[in-house]
C-alpha cells in the first residue's frame, strides 16, 4: 500500500515543481529566444546599447561595493543581535523592498533632491542626483541594498558565534576576529548576497527612470525603444540585459556547486 | 475623461477599467502586445495615422484640443516674475532648470521643439529655438510627461514645457502662450505646419511637422466589446459628455472631426448641442 | 589564580547565580555538575565571551570583569573544538601563537604535529580536540578553560593527552578550570573539585574528599553514590567534639556513623564498595552497622558485581568483586548479612 502512495506523492511534487518552473523560466526563455541573437549581434554595432550596458554594469558594481562596505557591518550587528531594537531596525531596512519602484524614485527625490537640505548641499557640491550616474547608483542602491543586507545577515548568522569567541580568547580584538574568522567563513554567503543585489540592481527601471532618464541605463533604453520603435527594437536590448544579469548568477552557482562538498561545521 | 467614464458607467451599468499612459505607449500596447481595449482615446491624434490606421482602427474622431504651456510651481526660480510676455527671457536666465519630454518617445517632446521654432518666428528673435532647446540638457529630459511632472513637483525643475491638460491635472501654475505658437488652435493648422523638426538619429530619424494638438477617440477593429465601446464614444461626443469635459477644463471642439473611411453612422450622427 | 565573587551571568536558560569560588594559581580545578548546571556558561564568563550581569571575575589577582576577552590571558577549549574550517591544522595551531617554535613544540608534545597536513574537515572528533588543545596552549595562556576537552578521545589517547597536558600545565604554572562528566578524570588530574548545580556552587573540595563526603544527597546522587537515604540524624555523644558518634534513622534503616553533623534532617550516603556481604550472622566484627536482607539481583559489571539487597522494603547496593560473589555462591533470594563501618557512612 505504501509504494503507490509514495509514487503519487512524488508525482504531485514533480508536477507542482514543473508548473512553477515553467512560470519562471518560460518568459525568460522566450525573451532570450526572441531577442538573444539579435541582441548579441546588435551589441557589436550599437554604440548606445554598449554605453547603456557599460553604464548599467558600472553603476550596479559601484552601488554593490558601497553596500558591501556599509551593509556588512549592519548585517553583522543584526545577525549577532548587538543592536538595541534590532528587530525593528531589520524590518525598517527592508522597507524599500515594499515600495513600488517609481514611488521609490519619488521618495529619493524628496529626501535627496535639490529641494531637500541634504540634496541641496549635494547639488551645490556638484553631486545632483537628477540626470546623473549618481542618481542611477542611488536608485539601484535603494531598491537592492535590502537584499544584500538580509542575505548577508543570514550568511553571518550561519557562522557560529563561538568561532569568533575562540578567536577572542586566542588574543584577537573583536575587529580582528571579524576579519580573520567571521568574514572568511561568511565570505561565500556574502558574495552570493552581493551577486543577488547586483543582478537586482542592473534590472532596476522604475526608480532610475524618475531620477535619471539620461544617461540611459539598459532597462530605460529597452523601454524607451519599445515606446519609440516597438517591440522588435526593445527585445534585443532586454535580452542582452537578461544575459548580463545571468552572468554572475551562473558564475556563483558553479562556484557553489564546486564548493558543495566542503563541509563547514565540525 | 475619467469623469465622463464614471458618469457613463453609472448611467449604463457598464463595468469600466482604465489604463493610462503616453499616447505612443498605449498605441504600442495594441500594435506590439496585442492588448486591444474597447475604446482608445489619445491625447496625440497623430499617433492614429502613424501606428494604428488602417490596420488596428478604421477611423477616429477628433473631439477636443490641447495646447503647449509653460508650467511651474510657486517654488520655481523667478516664479513671481514670469509672465506671458517675458517667459522666454526667464527660461533663459542662468541657473533656471527647464525640463521637457524626450522628442523620440513622447509627442509632447517634439511639440515643445515645434513651439520653440514657432516662437522664434513669432517674436522675430533668431536663435531663440536653439537657445531654449539647449536649456534642457539630456539629464533633464524624461521619457514621459508623468515622470517630468514628478520632477517639477519635487522641485528638481523650475519650469517644464508640456500640455495644458498635464499642468491642470497636476495642479501646476502655467503660462498660456500665444495661440500662434501653442499648437492649440485648429484654425491655424497651416501656419503651424511651417515648423518642422528632425527627431531621432541615423536611419531612425523622423521628420515632425507642426499641427494642432487634438484628442482623438475610437473603437479598435478588434475591440472585445465593440458595441459598448461605440456606446461610450457616442456618450462622449454627445451633449452630456461634452458638458462634463468642459467642466473639467477640456477644450472641446465645436464639432468633432472624423478621420478614416469606416466611421460608423451611429457615431457620425451624434450632435453635441 | 581564578577567583569568582558572586558572579551572575545568563545564557539562554542557563544561569549562574552568585557563583563564588577560587582555584589557586597553578592548580587544576574540576567542575562537575548535572547537565544544565551552567558549567559552560561559567567558563565563558571567565573567558570574557559571556556578559556578566553582576559580580566579579578576578584572574591573577586582577579584577578583569570589564576587561575584553583578548586581554584576559585565558584560552577556552570547547568540547566541539571549533577549529577554524577555513584554515589548515597548522594555521589553526599557530592562530594565537606569538612564537611559532613554541607552537610547533606544543603540537609535537600533544601529537598534533602528525595532523598538520590534513584538512580540518577530515579530522575525527578526537583529533579535532587535540588540535584545539594545541591551539589554546600555543597562545601561551596563563589560564586554561576546558569544556570536556577529552570527551571524543579514545581511552588510550585520552590518558596520554591528559598526562601530557598535566605535565605541561605544571611546568608552566597554568591555572586550569576543567568541566568534565568523568569522575575518574576528576580524581586523576583535579586538585580541587567544584560541584555546580542549577547555577549555584554546591560544594568545593579536593576530589577524593568530594566522593567520600558529598555535601548533600543531590551531590551524592550526581556523583553516583549507590546508597542514599533520607531521614533524621541524632548526635549520640556529649557533643563536645566536632566529630561525634551519630545515628541515622530513616527509610526503615538505623545506621551508625561518626562526623560533625549537627543533627536534624539529612541524608545517609554509603558507597557500594564500602559494604561487605556475608552469609549468615555468625561471628563478630568491629563493624557497627549490620543489616539483614534478601538478594534481589546480581548484575556483573566487568570484574565487579553489583548486588542489590532488600533490607526490609529498602534496597541497598553493594559492589563486590566477581570472585567474591562466586565464592559466596550468591543467588537471588538468598539471605545475606550486610556490614559497614560507621566511618564509611557519610551523613550530610
Amino acid at each position: 500500500m505504501k509504494r503507490p502512495e509514495g509514487a503519487w506523492l512524488t508525482g504531485g511534487l514533480v508536477a507542482s515543481a514543473l508548473v512553477l518552473f515553467s512560470l519562471l523560466v518560460l518568459p525568460v526563455g522566450a525573451l532570450i529566444l526572441r531577442g538573444g541573437v539579435a541582441g548579441l549581434r546588435q551589441l557589436g554595432v550599437d554604440g548606445e546599447l554598449q554605453r547603456a550596458l557599460a553604464l548599467t554594469a558600472a553603476s550596479a558594481t559601484v552601488a554593490t561595493l558601497i553596500t558591501m562596505v556599509l551593509g556588512t557591518p549592519l548585517a553583522y550587528l543584526l545577525a549577532r543581535g548587538r543592536l538595541p531594537g534590532g528587530t525593528l531596525i531589520g524590518a525598517l531596512v527592508e522597507l524599500p523592498l515594499l515600495i513600488p519602484h517609481p514611488v521609490a524614485g519619488i521618495a529619493l527625490l524628496l529626501a535627496f533632491g535639490r529641494a531637500s537640505p541634504v540634496g541641496g548641499a549635494l547639488a551645490r557640491a556638484g553631486l545632483g542626483i537628477v540626470g546623473s550616474p549618481l542618481g542611477i547608483g542611488l536608485a539601484m542602491l535603494f531598491v537592492s541594498a535590502p537584499l544584500y543586507v538580509s542575505a548577508a545577515r543570514e550568511a553571518i548568522a550561519r557562522v557560529d558565534e563561538r568561532y569568533e569567541q575562540v578567536a577572542r580568547t586566542l588574543g584577537d580584538t573583536p575587529f580582528c576576529a571579524l576579519r580573520r574568522v567571521t568574514l572568511p567563513l561568511a565570505s561565500r554567503g556574502l558574495l552570493a548576497a552581493a551577486v543577488v543585489m547586483w543582478s537586482r540592481a542592473i534590472s532596476e527601471f522604475g526608480a532610475i527612470v524618475i531620477l535619471t532618464y539620461n544617461p540611459k541605463v539598459a532597462s530605460v533604453l529597452s523601454y524607451d525603444r519599445f515606446t519609440a520603435f516597438g517591440l522588435d527594437a526593445a527585445l534585443p536590448v532586454a535580452a542582452v540585459l537578461v544575459l548580463l544579469a545571468m552572468l554572475p548568477l551562473a558564475l556563483l552557482r558553479s562556484l557553489q556547486a564546486s564548493a558543495g562538498l566542503r563541509e563547514r561545521h565540525p | 475623461m475619467r469623469a465622463v467614464l464614471d458618469t457613463f458607467a453609472r448611467r449604463t451599468g457598464t463595468r469600466v477599467t482604465e489604463e493610462h499612459g503616453a499616447s505612443l505607449e498605449l498605441a504600442r500596447r495594441i500594435t506590439e502586445l496585442h492588448r486591444t481595449p474597447d475604446v482608445v482615446a489619445l491625447a496625440d491624434h497623430e499617433v492614429f495615422p502613424e501606428l494604428l490606421l488602417p490596420h488596428f482602427v478604421g477611423w477616429y474622431a477628433e473631439f477636443a484640443r490641447n495646447r503647449m504651456v509653460v508650467a511651474y510651481t510657486r517654488n520655481s526660480k523667478h516664479a513671481a516674475e514670469i509672465t506671458a510676455d517675458n517667459w522666454r527671457s526667464v527660461l533663459l536666465r542662468p541657473g533656471v532648470l527647464v525640463g521637457r519630454t524626450d522628442p523620440v518617445t513622447a509627442p509632447a517632446g517634439y511639440r515643445t521643439l515645434l513651439t520653440y521654432q514657432l516662437a522664434e518666428d513669432y517674436y522675430a528673435s533668431p536663435g531663440l529655438a536653439r537657445a531654449l532647446e539647449a536649456r534642457t540638457p539630456p539629464r533633464l529630459l524624461r521619457g514621459n510627461a508623468a515622470d517630468l511632472a514628478a520632477l517639477l513637483a519635487a522641485g528638481e525643475l523650475d519650469y517644464i514645457v508640456d500640455y495644458e491638460s498635464l499642468a491642470r491635472a497636476h495642479g501646476f501654475t502655467f503660462i498660456q502662450l500665444p495661440s500662434a505658437i501653442d499648437l492649440g488652435d485648429p484654425s491655424r493648422a497651416d501656419s503651424y505646419a511651417k515648423a518642422t523638426v528632425l527627431v531621432g538619429a541615423g536611419q531612425d530619424t523622423v521628420r515632425r511637422v507642426g499641427a494642432p494638438i487634438v484628442y482623438g477617440v475610437t473603437v479598435p477593429r478588434q475591440a472585445p466589446h465593440g458595441a459598448a465601446g461605440l456606446a461610450f464614444v457616442r456618450f462622449l461626443l454627445g451633449h452630456e459628455g461634452q458638458t462634463i469635459l468642459r467642466a473639467a477644463h477640456v477644450d472641446v471642439l465645436a464639432t468633432p472631426q472624423f478621420v478614416g473611411d469606416s466611421v460608423p453612422a451611429s457615431v457620425r450622427t451624434v450632435t453635441p448641442q | 589564580m581564578i577567583s569568582l565573587d558572586h558572579l551572575c551571568a545568563r545564557a539562554g536558560q542557563f544561569e549562574l547565580l552568585a557563583v563564588t569560588l577560587a582555584v589557586p594559581s597553578g592548580a587544576w580545578g574540576i567542575v562537575l555538575g548535572p547537565a544544565g548546571a551552567g558549567k559552560t556558561t561559567l567558563l565563558e564568563a571567565i573567558a570574557g565571551v559571556r556578559r556578566v550581569t553582576s559580580g566579579h571575575v578576578v584572574l591573577r589577582g586582577v579584577d578583569v570583569t570589564t576587561v575584553p576577552a583578548e586581554r584576559r590571558g585565558a584560552a577556552l577549549v570547547h568540547q566541539h573544538a571549533f577549529l577554524f574550517p577555513h584554515l589548515t591544522v597548522a594555521e589553526n595551531i599557530r592562530y594565537g601563537a606569538r612564537d611559532a617554535t613554541f607552537a610547533r613544540d606544543v603540537a609535537r608534545r600533544l601529537g598534533a604535529d602528525a595532523l598538520e597536513h590534513r584538512p580540518v574537515s577530515s579530522l575525527s572528533g578526537g583529533e579535532r580536540q587535540i588540535v584545539a588543545l594545541a591551539r589554546a596552549l600555543a597562545s601561551e595562556p596563563s589560564i586554561l578553560l576546558l569544556d570536556e576537552p577529552f570527551a571524543a578521545l579514545d581511552p588510550r589517547r585520552r590518558a596520554r593527552t591528559r598526562s601530557e597536558l598535566r605535565s605541561f600545565q605544571q611546568q608552566r604554572g597554568i591555572t586550569v578550570l576543567h568541566v568534565t562528566h568523568d569522575f575518574e578524570e576528576a580524581g586523576t588530574v583535579g586538585d580541587v573539585a567544584i560541584v555546580l548545580d542549577a547555577g549555584r556552587v554546591v560544594q568545593v573540595a579536593p576530589p577524593a574528599a568530594l566522593f567520600r563526603h558529598p555535601a548533600n544527597g543531590a551531590v551524592a546522587d550526581f556523583l553516583g553514590a549507590e546508597n542514599i537515604f533520607a531521614g533524621t540524624i541524632e548526635r549520640l555523644g556529649d557533643g563536645a567534639d566536632d566529630v561525634a558518634p551519630l545515628r541515622f534513622t530513616g527509610e526503615g534503616l538505623v545506621l551508625f556513623a561518626v562526623g560533625d553533623h549537627a543533627g536534624g534532617a539529612g541524608h545517609a550516603v554509603i558507597r557500594g564498595d564500602e559494604i561487605v556481604i556475608s552469609r549468615g550472622g555468625e561471628g563478630s566484627s568491629s563493624m557497627r552497622n549490620v543489616l539483614c536482607g534478601i538478594v534481589r539481583e546480581i548484575a556483573p559489571t566487568g570484574a565487579l558485581a553489583r548486588v542489590s539487597v532488600d533490607v526490609g522494603a529498602t534496597p541497598l547496593v553493594a559492589i563486590v568483586t566477581g570472585e567474591s560473589a562466586r565464592a559466596l555462591d550468591l543467588k537471588v533470594g538468598d539471605d545475606v548479612v550486610l556490614r559497614c563501618k560507621a566511618t564509611t557512612v557519610h551523613l550530610c
